[in-house]
């Protein structure tokens, strides 16, 4: 029941977020790399780039989307000219790309027909994403136990499957206070949390629960029913999503039952600029550990605390960077990198010399960067 | 007894009477005897064995081959009759383990559910035996039958795991047995020949009807008419999942009533809303690969449509048998053209090893004793194949040697004998060449009422029919069609309230 002008929507809206996602790649990365983030790939490379290029709205955007179809929008975006793809000797033989004056404007136009600003708003760190997928089920099976509590009808099955969800709603649901409690609340406060929402966002996220009198629809179902194309959906579920587990975490005293959802970490969590990784290496910079120091006491290799220390340039500006590189060092590497005109580490370390490391490179590119975008 | 029988039926479970069968497999369990009970689907096996749990001290053990069906039936279990239960396999993780093991001790459950696999560790053996367990029951259990057509190796152990439980009673149930696999189960359960309870698989309130086709288009054609025309909810089996998914698009586009596809591609959260939206009503039909229907118990459904050739007779009687279990009447169709042929050739090759696999299996055991999911993947090999290659690999090479050594060295078996595997495999193929070759006997059959071949391919002679017998026979479709068709699609223009909704969602 896809109709041809919802399939043309769903191409635009791909093209909307790949060429948006490459924009801030351009040039440093390859082709690949925005695929992956896309895909939401855990390898390390792949966080670090989203935490590098602050890529976290699209972080696992697309998880299921197959090589071909990524293959098909690049060869779509090159014939129209938005990007050309370069090969370049410095970078392994791999080949990087850039995105014509064309392709920004194209990019601009549909970033704001598809109003991408307003729906990537709550993303402000990747480890959001993560954990929304555990917030939505416990959120889901919360609503249908309760239902049928009210009605009390008890035999019921779980749309959500997951024992582990499941024993997470039983041991909130335990005592016949808080049983109560929800029975009286969560009604309520959910219609606090979302009412502010869009109708459509509204329509999204409620048209999915189910209850003992109602069978909750799937995401296809919706789709179709709400004229959405399937991927645009997606994104306008994950902003509500997001931008719920945001205003819980906000305004936890407004919302007594539902604060629940958010679990511990979530709660209490160390420096949220950071991934929580690089937050954890911060705090023991803070106490003055050096490198190897940190790589020893939290079993990680030398060079991801480097990686660490690279998203606290950028994104840390009170820290104290002069003991791995001097101010006159990284004021001569932005020097550098300017007259060079790239980013890239091995053209600005021929050009400086060997005794310039790719630390110091990327630590002064990430203050500069850092400093440009705070 | 027989009227205390009944009133634990009426207590637990809310029938007022047994079904046919079901009263003297529980009394020979209770008697302490093995039974095998062959029971049609949908005549009510669990009962035969979740009511003598119920009764006898200590708990009775469900073997059970699909994890998913496991995690159902502990679910109405706990939910509708609130007998305690639970279930053991791989998709525990270790806190969920320890936690279920621990209430195993302390005696919380009459009923555990577990995977063959799980049985035949030793440390879960000494968990149940310790806890005390009265009656073994296996479900499925044709897949004990190597020349049954679900055949799982790990059943074959099952003796041996039965011997280490303190050799309780057993009863094994299973709705799809032909002669010969009768014969293997009991032979291997040491069952009596008395002591098999078999209730007609005859389903006299479903019509059959074959349908051959000479191409995809016409098919297609047909199948979009009667799933408009057809009387009440339904099911739709393709063989492949890219099969499910263009019928429902095409139908989507041009078809009156509310559809929506099911197969294993799909999350589980889905899954489960597209089979509530079944149950409840909501959805007319499903469009689905076999993966749909296992433990789904909805009396009303009116009609299954087979779009294309099932792999065996024992899937297609167990396919068709989801229809009409209220007793009303209910209609089955099958549609075939030969293509259907190729694409069940084609998933068979992909289902076994190459000879080349065979070796880089063999090269792989002798690094490591157990490899990793990821080592399998980069010989393209599924963990089915390997457990089925071992387990060949074993049984070969017990018979160069004798069998106390023969659990040495599976790489080295694997290794030594790769001909002989390689073989074992073959025949496998060859066999289920033979029961594709039968389905298609079947759907070729115009002269001989199909009812009468199916129930006789199950060594059975009774034909009885209650509306329409088959297409042989001669069939009036018009019967099973919607009088009046209506709509049911077409979007409904409500005004949007949160208030509303939620207030529906969770009243006060």
């Amino acid at each position: 029941m896809i109709s041809r002008s919802m399939e043309a929507q769903e191409q635009d809206f791909l093209y909307a977020v790949a060429l948006n996602a490459m924009i801030p790649l351009a040039k440093e990365r390859t082709l690949q790399a925005v695929y992956y983030i896309l895909r939401g790939r855990k390898a390390s490379q792949t966080v670090q780039d989203v935490h590098l290029y602050s890529l976290y709205p699209y972080y696992r955007m697309f998880p299921h989307f197959s090589k071909e179809n990524w293959d098909k929008i690049v060869s779509n975006l090159v014939q129209r000219d938005f990007i050309q793809v370069r090969a370049v000797a410095s970078m392994n033989g791999k080949s990087t790309f850039l995105v014509t004056k064309e392709g920004v404007q194209y990019a601009a136009k549909l970033s704001s027909q598809f109003d991408l600003h307003r729906w990537f708003a709550p993303f402000s760190s990747e480890l959001a994403i993560n954990r929304l997928d555990t917030f939505w089920k416990k959120l889901h099976l919360s609503v249908q136990t309760v239902s049928q509590i009210a009605e009390a009808r008890m035999d019921f099955l779980p749309v959500v499957t997951d024992r582990r969800i499941q024993s997470w709603v039983k041991s909130q649901l335990s005592s016949a206070a808080a049983r109560q409690m929800w029975q009286a609340q969560l009604g309520d406060e959910l219609y606090e949390l979302w009412s502010p929402y869009p109708v459509q966002v509204q329509q999204i996220l409620a048209g999915q629960l189910t209850g003992a009198r109602q069978t909750g629809r799937t995401t296809g179902q919706l789709a179709v029913e709400m004229d959405l194309a399937p991927s645009y959906f997606q994104l306008l579920f994950r902003y509500g999503l997001a931008s719920s587990a945001e205003r819980l975490q906000r305004e936890m005293e407004t919302f007594p039952v539902l604060k629940n959802l958010l679990d511990g970490e979530w709660q209490e969590r160390g420096d949220t600029r950071l991934s929580e990784s690089a937050a954890k290496t911060y705090a023991l910079v803070q106490r003055g550990h050096s490198r190897a120091d940190i790589a020893r006491m939290r079993r990680i290799k030398e060079s991801t605390v480097e990686d660490h220390l690279v998203e606290m340039a950028l994104r840390c500006p009170e820290w104290d960077a002069s003991a791995y590189l001097s101010p006159d060092l990284a004021s001569a590497i932005v020097h550098a990198s300017e007259k060079l005109g790239t980013g890239r580490l091995r053209l600005i370390k021929d050009h400086l010399g060997a005794e310039v490391s790719y630390l110091h490179i990327r630590l002064a590119l990430a203050r500069k960067k850092g400093e440009a975008t705070s | 007894m027989s009227k205390n029988l009944q009133a634990h039926l009426q207590t637990y479970f809310g029938y007022g009477a047994f079904r046919p069968g079901q009263e003297e497999i529980i009394r020979s369990v209770l008697a302490g005897e093995n039974v095998l009970g062959v029971l049609a689907t949908g005549g009510g096996k669990s009962v035969t064995y979740q009511l003598p749990a119920l009764l006898l001290p200590g708990i009775t053990v469900v073997v059970s081959p699909l994890i998913s069906l496991m995690m159902d039936q502990v679910q109405q279990m706990r939910a509708q009759r609130r007998i305690p239960s639970t279930y053991l396999n791989s998709l525990l993780d270790p806190t969920d383990m320890r936690e279920v093991i621990r209430e195993i001790e302390c005696g919380i459950h009459k009923l555990v559910y577990i995977s063959p696999e799980k049985l035949q560790q030793s440390y879960i053996q000494a968990l149940l035996r310790k806890a005390g367990v009265s009656l073994i029951a296996i479900d499925e259990a044709h897949c004990i039958s190597q020349w049954g057509h679900d055949f799982r190796t790990d059943y074959l152990r099952l003796p041996e795991a039965i011997r280490a439980l303190g050799n309780p009673p057993v009863l094994a149930v299973t709705a799809t047995a032909t002669t010969a696999v009768r014969k293997e189960i009991c032979d291997l359960l040491e069952i009596k020949p008395e002591h098999v309870i078999t209730q007609s698989l005859n389903r006299k309130n479903i019509a059959i009807e074959v349908i051959p086709v000479p191409d995809e288009t016409e098919r297609r054609t047909q199948v979009l008419r009667q799933m408009d025309e057809l009387k009440g909810q339904g099911i739709v089996y393709c063989s492949t999942r890219q099969a499910v998914e263009v019928l429902t698009a095409s139908y989507q586009l041009v078809g009156k009533r509310k559809v929506h596809a099911y197969h294993g591609g799909m999350n589980s959260m889905e899954r489960m809303l597209i089979q509530q939206q079944f149950l409840s009503g909501e959805l007319d039909m499903i469009v689905a690969t076999n993966a749909f229907g296992m433990g789904i118990d909805k009396p009303d459904i009116r009609f299954v449509i087979h779009y294309q050739l099932p792999a065996s007779m024992e899937a297609y009687v167990q396919e068709i048998g989801r229809v009409g279990r209220d007793g009303e009447a209910g209609y089955a169709v099958l549609y075939y053209t030969w293509e259907d042929v190729q694409i069940h050739q084609y998933m068979m090759e992909r289902e076994y090893p190459t000879r080349r696999q065979i070796e880089q299996l063999a090269a792989l055991l002798r690094q490591q004793k157990t490899p990793t999911p990821e080592m399998l993947a980069s010989i393209e090999m599924t963990q089915e194949m390997a457990d089925l290659l071992l387990f060949y690999a074993e049984r070969v090479s017990a018979s160069y040697r004798d069998e106390a050594a023969a659990t040495l060295e599976p790489g080295m078996e694997l290794l030594h004998h790769p001909d002989q595997v390689y073989e074992e495999l073959e025949k496998r193929k060859l066999l289920k060449q033979q029961k594709l070759m039968e389905m298609i006997r079947f759907v070729q059959e115009r002269e001989n009422c199909l009812r009468k071949s199916i129930n006789g391919y199950f060594g059975e002679t009774e034909h009885e029919s209650t509306l329409q017998c088959c297409s042989v026979c001669g069939i009036s479709r018009t019967l099973y069609k919607e009088s009046s068709p209506t709509a049911s699609v077409g979007r409904k223009e409500v005004n949007w309230d949160l208030r509303q909704i939620l207030s529906v969602l969770l009243p006060k």
